[in-house]
């Protein structure tokens, strides 16, 4: 592991696929969400989110629709897709084996 | 798994490159949703609308910036980039056209004059030879003992023996040109022919159009009364005659059967024949002797160039030990046959390709000066650009591709200039240059392939120096600073550097120039010996079937000559085998008085001219000792010969010439004796020294060949035609060929230093003019700069004549940078130069302070306009201005 950036990178992918998991959302709402659900832990900033949201997009892991809003402006939705769910699937075996081996590591005794 | 995953993206990718806009709006669209909904929230939390909205801005950390974030992941961004680049860059150069023109102009001047250049070293250089493989193609040389890399024509036998007992060689053909007159039909020519070895056309490797070439056998006496024309021989004379084959014709008054034609494409570098007979060497002793033949071969496949070269080698030695009297010492050389035909071309074509090549650099180095200038006033348009998240790759990127755009122009422009120019340059070169290969100069796929790569290199080099500044620059630096100094520091260094270089190439193209200019002077004042004003020459060459015995043809030519000098306005007339500088040289050697033929491996020898009565009072060359030719000397006399003051220098020094006898080789019968000693005279070209020279008298060892000189008392051109008239009183058959003055012999003699000269001065010229721009648009940039600082000088009284030599000061140093550069680059120079150069050292102190003084002025000059516009600054508006 390199930069702890890299690190966020690729969980931030990891938690944007598994969001959408449960439900389609928006951008906003999937920056409300993240907050909530990590319990204000993981923060997230909004200017990192959208760039992140168009690569998963642009590798087709996540689709978009447009939909209205309750006040009939235009939304972008996100959805997963079929390819999005073996992507997802992939991630969470990979962050399980690696969370898995650093729990390891630090509960080591020291002799 | 890939495979699906490309399916699903490319329609994303594709709707990215085609509908770039609304995919920008979509963008758009969310992330305005976004912040509305972050003010909401903020508003929600109780903070004032302004403070909401701020809030919100920043937790977006740079909204422009994410939104090109997020357009760099459509990974289609190149092209998407490139195509708007493009198009920013074609508005943005519309915008100032002043810039753009001068720098197109610039481009295509310097791209222009290069491929111009490159499609005469591509036609003459660089295309293959125009027969097939012709990377097999050789010339075979002798070397003579004195000098064993001096590539000497050969002698027959010695022929026959490299095609005995080499092994490297498929085909081997002896080559012998002249000229054969052709009579019957129409008026009797003269034609440049070649009598050649059966094997020629196949060691070349052409068939005839149409009939047959020559068949091993057709060179064997008695069957060699076969002639092959050229195409434009059988069109002209014969009018494309399609039952020429088997025709009779009549060569130098005997007959011979048209056997073939050969195609219109078959053009022999070099070589100018018309005709083509065999050449029926045997082992008759009369081919033992006398070097003349050229020698081409073809190699066997897989036989390197090395491998030929030993067993020419080796080939010698055989010789040498088959004939010691004759070939002891002497060498066999062999060399691609492309190199031999374009020979001593190769440097001169070099040096101005080079000398174009500077060219090229300084308009490089100008450009690149206007895209900095442009690009100091640009830099905060480039901060900008880089606050609202353009990232620096992306910067240069668009910077390159403007000096794409700008040389593509100045490309396109340059290849224009190239299609109008190239025609009228090979109109302009003069036809006795005898350029070889040069009807083929064109703009071939070669030269446009040529022109894209130079184009190319251009664009970065004067697009990435100035691209990597700007995209160095500090952003807050920039954008607090105040217009007028923004780059005006770090930039200037560079653009000096860029003038400075400019200046250096251009004064040593200019040093070029004036040494090649000096040395042409030298040669053109050079005294060959004789008198050109007044006199003609014609060239006849004397039927050996009508004129066979060696009497007959003295009679022959004393009879034209008497009749001729009947010719009213004739003042002399005499005739000489070959006439000087046309390169021909004939040499024999002599030794003591006896009857026995001197060894030609042990003897001394000179150059000798057959020449008859009157030939020195028709050239002006005085008799300094004893007598000339005259009426005494005939056939059956006693043998004389005349010699030249540099034989009595080298052969007899201290003594009196006048009386000794020698053997010459050339005519062993009988002793000659020294009646008289002439001036010298120059005989290959104007730049080689007077040789020691024998020369024997037409009435006893007549040639076939025979160049008359008549002197007229006026215009020479008036009694050409009546001259004429005169030989065909005496044969009505005889050919008359290359009629020219004497005038015009000396003029196409130096057209070749001349035409070098001719290009290197219009190249010096080009980089004159282009340096003096450069020097202009740096001066005024830079007062334009300091108007300021001028302003406050003006404001406290400066005068401005100090204003005018400040700046003055500050072009002149730049020159004097420049000089020095310039003086050291020619020191690395000075062996390519002095090859070049005749009786001039590269070093010569006139020419150098000249070009400098030419370079000084020059610079000066352009710098006066922007001096003295300094001097009108108006001391409140430059204070004022910031």
């Amino acid at each position: 592991m390199s930069k702890p950036s890299d690190l966020l990178q690729g969980t931030l992918d990891l938690l944007l696929l598994k969001i959408l998991a449960l439900e389609p959302l928006h951008g906003f709402a999937i920056s409300v969400r993240l907050r909530q659900v990590s319990g204000e832990v993981l923060q997230v900033s909004d200017g990192s989110l959208y760039p992140a949201l168009h690569k998963l997009e642009q590798e087709g892991w996540i689709k978009a629709e447009w939909k209205k809003s309750e006040n009939n402006r235009r939304v972008k939705y996100y959805a997963l897709t079929r390819l999005g769910r073996g992507q997802l699937e992939r991630e969470t075996a990979q962050w399980d084996r690696l969370s898995a081996a650093i729990s390891h590591v630090i509960k080591l005794k020291e002799a | 798994m890939r495979m699906q995953h490309w399916l699903y993206k490319l329609p994303l990718r594709i709707r990215s490159l085609f509908r770039a806009g609304s995919a920008d709006q979509d963008l758009n669209d969310e992330m305005q949703y976004h912040m509305d909904r972050l003010v909401q929230e903020h508003m929600a939390k109780g903070l004032p609308e302004e403070s909401a909205r701020l809030a919100a801005v920043r937790a977006m950390d740079g909204l422009e910036q994410n939104k090109e974030k997020c357009r760099d992941t459509r990974s289609v961004s190149v092209p998407l980039n490139l195509a708007r680049d493009i198009r920013y860059a074609v508005r943005g150069l519309r915008k100032s056209p002043g810039f753009c023109i001068v720098a197109v102009l610039t481009l295509a001047l310097g791209i222009g004059a290069n491929t111009a250049m490159f499609s005469v070293v591509n036609a003459i250089l660089l295309r293959p030879l125009p027969f097939p493989e012709p990377s097999r193609l050789v010339h075979l040389w002798e070397a003579p003992p004195d000098n064993p890399a001096k590539r000497n024509v050969v002698n027959p036998w010695n022929f026959l023996i490299w095609r005995e007992h080499t092994h490297s060689f498929a085909a081997m053909a002896a080559v012998s040109t002249g000229e054969l007159n052709l009579t019957g039909e129409g008026n009797p020519v003269a034609l440049p022919s070649a009598s050649v070895s059966a094997d020629y056309f196949s060691v070349l490797g052409i068939p005839a159009l149409m009939g047959r070439t020559f068949e091993p056998g057709d060179d064997t006496p008695g069957h060699d009364d076969k002639a092959v024309l050229s195409y434009g021989l059988w069109q002209q004379r014969f009018g494309g005659d399609p039952q020429i084959i088997g025709k009779s014709l009549s060569i130098d008054g005997r007959p011979v059967i048209v056997i073939g034609v050969m195609p219109q494409s078959f053009v022999v570098p070099g070589s100018s024949a018309r005709i083509w007979t065999p050449m029926a060497i045997t082992r008759d002793p009369g081919w033992g002797k006398g070097r003349y033949a050229t020698v081409i071969a073809r190699l066997k496949p897989g036989v390197t160039l090395a491998q030929a070269q030993q067993d020419m080698a080796a080939v010698a030695r055989i010789e040498a030990a088959l004939r010691p009297d004759y070939d002891r010492n002497w060498g066999a050389l062999c060399f691609p046959m492309l190199q031999d035909v374009t020979g001593d071309l190769r440097l001169p074509l070099l040096v101005l390709l080079g000398a174009v090549g500077f060219l090229l650099l300084i308009t490089c180095a100008n450009v690149a000066n206007l895209v900095l200038m442009r690009g100091a006033g640009r830099l905060r348009e480039i901060a900008l650009r880089e606050a609202l998240g353009a990232s620096r790759r992306r910067i240069v990127q668009q910077l390159l591709t403007e000096g794409i755009v700008l040389a593509l122009s100045g490309m396109a422009a340059g290849l224009l200039l190239t299609v109008l120019a190239v025609p009228s340059m090979v109109a302009m070169i003069p036809p006795s240059l005898a350029l070889p290969r040069s009807e083929s100069i064109s703009v071939d796929g070669r030269v446009l392939l040529f022109a894209l790569v130079i184009s190319a290199l251009t664009a970065i080099l004067f697009g990435l120096a100035p691209s990597l500044r700007a995209s160095r620059v500090r952003l807050h630096h920039v954008l607090r600073q105040s217009g007028q100094q923004i780059g005006a520091t770090g930039n200037r260094r560079l653009r000096n550097a860029f003038v400075v270089m400019e200046l250096a190439l251009a004064i040593l193209l200019c040093m070029g120039a004036g040494l090649l200019l000096r040395s042409f002077q030298r040669l053109i004042s050079v005294d060959p010996g004789f008198q050109t004003a007044n006199t003609v020459t014609m060239r006849i060459f004397t039927s050996p079937a009508k004129y066979r015995k060696a009497s007959q043809r003295a009679e022959y030519v004393e009879n034209i000559l008497s009749e001729v000098r009947a010719v009213p306005g004739v003042e002399a007339a005499g005739s000489v085998h070959f006439l000087p500088l046309r390169g021909q040289v004939s040499r024999s050697c002599f030794g003591p008085p006896t009857r026995e033929e001197p060894n030609p491996t042990r003897s001394p020898d000179a150059q000798f001219l057959i020449v008859s009565e009157g030939y020195f009072a028709a050239m002006q060359t005085p008799v300094i000792a004893g007598r000339d030719f005259d009426s005494r000397d005939a056939m059956g006399k006693a043998s004389v010969m005349m010699v030249n003051q540099a034989f009595v220098r080298t052969f007899l020094p201290g003594q009196n010439p006048l009386g000794q006898s020698f053997s010459v080789c050339w005519n062993v019968p009988n002793p000659a004796q020294i009646i008289g000693v002439v001036a010298d005279t120059r005989q290959k070209a104007l730049d080689d020294a007077p040789q020691p020279t024998i020369y024997l008298p037409n009435s006893q060892v007549a040639m076939y060949m025979a160049s008359l000189v008549v002197r007229a008392k006026g215009d020479p051109r008036q009694i050409t035609d009546s001259a004429i008239s005169a030989i065909h009183r005496v044969d009505p058959e005889q050919p008359v060929a290359a009629v020219e003055t004497l005038d015009s012999v000396l003029d196409s003699s130096v057209s070749r230093p001349r035409f070098e000269m001719i290009l290197l001065i219009i190249f010096a010229g080009l980089a004159l003019t282009l340096s003096a721009i450069g020097v202009y648009g740096v001066i005024s940039y830079s007062v334009q700069q300091r108007s300021q600082e001028i302003g406050i000088r003006l404001a406290l009284g400066a005068q401005g004549s100090s204003l005018v030599k400040l700046v003055l000061k500050e072009a002149l140093s730049l020159a004097l940078f420049g000089l020095l550069a310039g003086a050291i680059c020619l020191l690395f120079l000075t062996r390519v130069l002095s090859s070049l150069l005749f009786e001039v050292r590269p070093y010569d102190p006139l020419t150098l302070l000249g070009a400098s003084m030419v370079l000084l002025t020059t610079a000066a000059l352009a710098a006066f306009v922007p001096a003295f516009r300094a001097t009108r600054v108006d001391p409140m508006l430059a204070l004022r201005s910031e």
